[in-house]
């Protein structure tokens, strides 16, 4: 399944509508003027994902993960690389960051942004699609790409696929990238195309 | 029946063991945003019991969270959305004030949890949960200033480090370029003698020499300053004579260059309290610098006023003048505007950090003011001084010196390195001495003990091979002989540090003359000793 050029662009311009709101909340939060832009949207089946993210991210990477159910249901996740992690939370905190590993108050801010993004990109598509979804309590990980898409194979099975939006940090003149990565079941996926497209329809 | 029995049983017990919960907050609001259930650690921080908050709206009881926008979190948790508070970004959800002792908080630092209750595919209200986490901000801020702390030593340690080495580049400079006139000339006259400008050769040897010393006599007292050995020989002193001895010493300097030095003393001025040769070494590298960083034809004034119950010395000159980033950096060790090679003026750098530590252990301050670049300088010292019926005591800034002879005095040199035993020789040969030369601690025993020579005196080096200046003259203090238990005796060290000295006193010498030894200070410490003989009870 491939997501074509007028799909990808109807998913980038929703998914910035969104997080036009998650860097309002993320600019009121921290007094400092935050811009969020999501650049690239592109569509992988879950057991290509491992080679798409390894071209970009090395080493360990720090996710919020949020699983989220209702008439479209699957896993939500924010990731970024660890010096990335460390770099966000220095600048959104003006503060010097410790390792993520020994640094509760970082992982926790990490938590609160991703959960903000997250929260924002799934109500994008929960108003599209007009239905409700429910959250689970998002958790923050530090682990290599392979292990983190690991443990979201264990716990489902069949054909899935992974939404995979590319998200820019931009605030105090440094850009710092992240990836949203949305995990879907084939129905969940075919439905919110159908939906994008008829948004996309309706906008013209 | 029995399972809904079983399922009343259960829900009692849930309930009860949340109000009990009491290591984090919790409470329940309906869809309204009133407050339903309020569990004891809630009580137990807030003061506010559940009899009080059931039933009433959350928004009222704080009406603060509308204020920080924290209401909005409740209506996302009412549409499905499970929220987060970070402590860092909200500081804390409910507000608990608290005495944290030492650690700048007043109120509680929490991190909380909003969520939706779902029953039967409905939101029927919200949850949340508040973690204490003020123990866990204080350890990270602990562990953060103590970062802070280690790599501010870091950069410290490495920016002395790096003075360092620049220190050590320009030492290696400065100590090479005196050496190579040194060798250079000496050379000259070795190959041809018949040189007719000998005398210029032997008076640029003679200058560099002198230059080199200076530089090793500046390192020595630097070391000793660092290391806390600098003594002090405080003694009420007039200061103008002081400064008059430095001005002569740097006058032939600035009439090299044509630089006029002016010399302002006030009438009456009180005396200062500090020792003389320290003193004269300030004024005197205040003065050569000042000469220094002048351009040829430039002045240079040397003030010296009473300054409410102080003496102020100030050295002002006409030269390049400092620039305002290096002024705060002027006094420090190791520090010059331009360390590069490329500079244009010599010198250690040592200089004006040893002003500042001699003044600072006097008691006094110092200071410089500069207009800025090629506007001048003015460097200040300012002294306390001694109330005024202590003057009369004063000794002579310099003492005269009355011509030594040692005429008839017979010296024991002992000195393993050949060139400065034939040095002492010639030294003492030279003020009428008799004098006999032996290279280790075993010839002079073997010497003193043959009887065919007694001296007057003996003139030790101290560090020797095998048995070394000490040991020698123990060796001495312990023999049968009564003449020579009580020989008189001077040890001649390169350690010209005051410790060193007590060392060789407590040894057995009576005496200790610096090296490289100067012929008139070593004759007149000898003529001393001979004229006070020995005790007869010296051990």
């Amino acid at each position: 399944m491939q997501l074509t050029a007028a799909q990808q662009d109807a998913l980038v311009e929703l998914l910035n509508i969104g997080f036009g709101r998650a860097a309002a909340s993320l600019s009121q939060l921290t007094g400092h003027r935050v811009l969020l832009d999501v650049p690239q949207v592109s569509l992988h089946a879950i057991d290509e994902v491992g080679e798409a993210l390894e071209r970009t991210i090395r080493g360990h990477v720090a996710s919020v993960h949020q699983i989220f159910t209702g008439p479209v249901g699957g896993d939500a996740l924010l990731i970024l690389d660890e010096a990335g992690a460390a770099i966000l939370k220095e600048l959104l905190t003006s503060e010097p960051a410790l390792p993520l590993a020994i640094d509760a108050s970082a992982r926790e801010v990490i938590t609160e942004v991703g959960n903000i993004l997250l929260n924002a990109c799934l109500g994008t598509f929960g108003n599209l699609l007009r239905v409700q979804v429910s959250f689970s309590v998002p958790h923050l990980s530090i682990e290599n790409v392979a292990g983190l898409l690991e443990s979201l194979m264990v716990s489902q099975q069949g054909i899935r696929y992974a939404l995979i939006v590319h998200a820019a940090f931009r605030l105090r003149d440094t850009q710092v990238t992240g990836y949203l990565m949305i995990v879907l079941s084939v129905a969940s996926l075919d439905r919110l195309i159908r939906a994008v497209e008829d948004w996309e329809s309706a906008q013209r | 029946m029995a399972a809904a029995g079983r399922k009343h049983t259960l829900d009692a017990a849930a309930e009860r063991w949340f109000e009990e919960l009491d290591d984090r907050g919790v409470f329940m609001t309906d869809d309204r945003l009133i407050v339903r259930r309020w569990n004891r650690w809630l009580a137990a921080q807030t003061g506010r019991r559940a009899e009080e908050m059931v039933g009433r709206a959350l928004l009222d009881l704080y009406p603060a969270l509308v204020d920080r926008g924290v209401d909005r979190y409740y209506r996302d948790a009412l549409a499905g959305e499970v929220r987060i508070l970070s402590e860092r970004f909200h500081k804390f959800l409910l507000p608990i004030t608290r005495n944290f002792h030492g650690a700048g908080l007043t109120e509680m630092a929490q991190t909380a949890r909003i969520e939706p209750l779902v029953h039967e595919g409905s939101i029927v209200g919200t949850i949340t949960l508040i973690e204490d986490v003020t123990e866990r901000v204080i350890a990270e801020r602990e562990l953060r200033n103590q970062i802070t702390a280690s790599e501010q030593a870091r950069h410290l340690a490495e920016e002395a480090s790096r003075l360092k080495d620049d220190f050590l580049a320009t030492l290696s400079h400065e100590i090479r370029t005196p050496l190579n006139a040194v060798i250079g000339w000496t050379r000259i006259l070795r190959t041809q003698p018949a040189i007719r400008s000998q005398a210029h050769a032997l008076e640029v040897i003679e200058r560099n020499a002198i230059s080199q010393m200076r530089l090793v006599e500046d390192l020595l007292d630097m070391a000793r300053i660092i290391s806390g050995k600098l003594r002090l020989n405080i003694d009420a002193i007039p200061i103008t004579d002081v400064a008059r001895a430095a001005v002569d010493v740097v006058a032939p300097a600035a009439a090299a260059k044509q630089i006029t030095v002016e010399v302002l003393f006030d009438d009456e001025l009180p005396t200062v309290s500090g020792d003389a040769d320290r003193l004269q070494q300030v004024v005197w590298n205040l003065l050569s610098n000042a000469v220094k960083f002048t351009e040829s034809g430039g002045s240079v004034r040397l003030q010296i006023k009473s300054d409410d119950g102080r003496v102020r010395l100030s050295v002002r000159d006409s030269g390049q003048g400092i620039s305002p980033e290096f002024l705060p950096y002027v006094f420090d060790r190791f520090r010059q505007a331009d360390s590069s090679a490329s500079r244009r003026h010599g010198g250690l750098g040592l200089g004006l950090a040893l002003v500042r530590q001699i003044i600072e252990l006097h008691g006094g301050t110092v200071g410089v003011e500069s207009g800025g670049v090629r506007k001048g300088s003015t460097f200040w010292v300012s002294l306390p001084t001694v109330p005024a019926f202590g003057t009369e005591a004063a000794p002579a800034a310099v003492e005269p010196r009355e011509p030594v002879t040692l005429k008839g005095v017979s010296v024991l040199i002992v000195e393993d390195e050949n060139d400065a035993r034939e040095l002492l020789v010639a030294m003492l040969e030279d003020y009428g001495a008799e004098v006999r030369a032996v290279g280790s601690a075993a010839a002079a025993l073997e010497a003193l003990q043959g009887g065919r020579f007694s001296p007057d005196i003996l003139v030790s080096d101290v560090g020797m091979p095998s048995t070394d200046g000490f040991a020698l003259v123990r060796e001495i203090r312990a023999l049968p002989a009564e003449k020579l238990r009580r020989l008189p005796a001077i040890a001649v060290t390169a350690y010209a540090n005051p410790e060193d000295r007590v060392r060789a006193l407590v040894a057995g010498y009576q005496n200790h003359v610096p090296k490289p030894v100067d012929a008139g200070v070593l004759a007149v410490a000898i003529a001393q000793l001979i004229a006070r003989p020995l005790p007869r009870n010296h051990a």
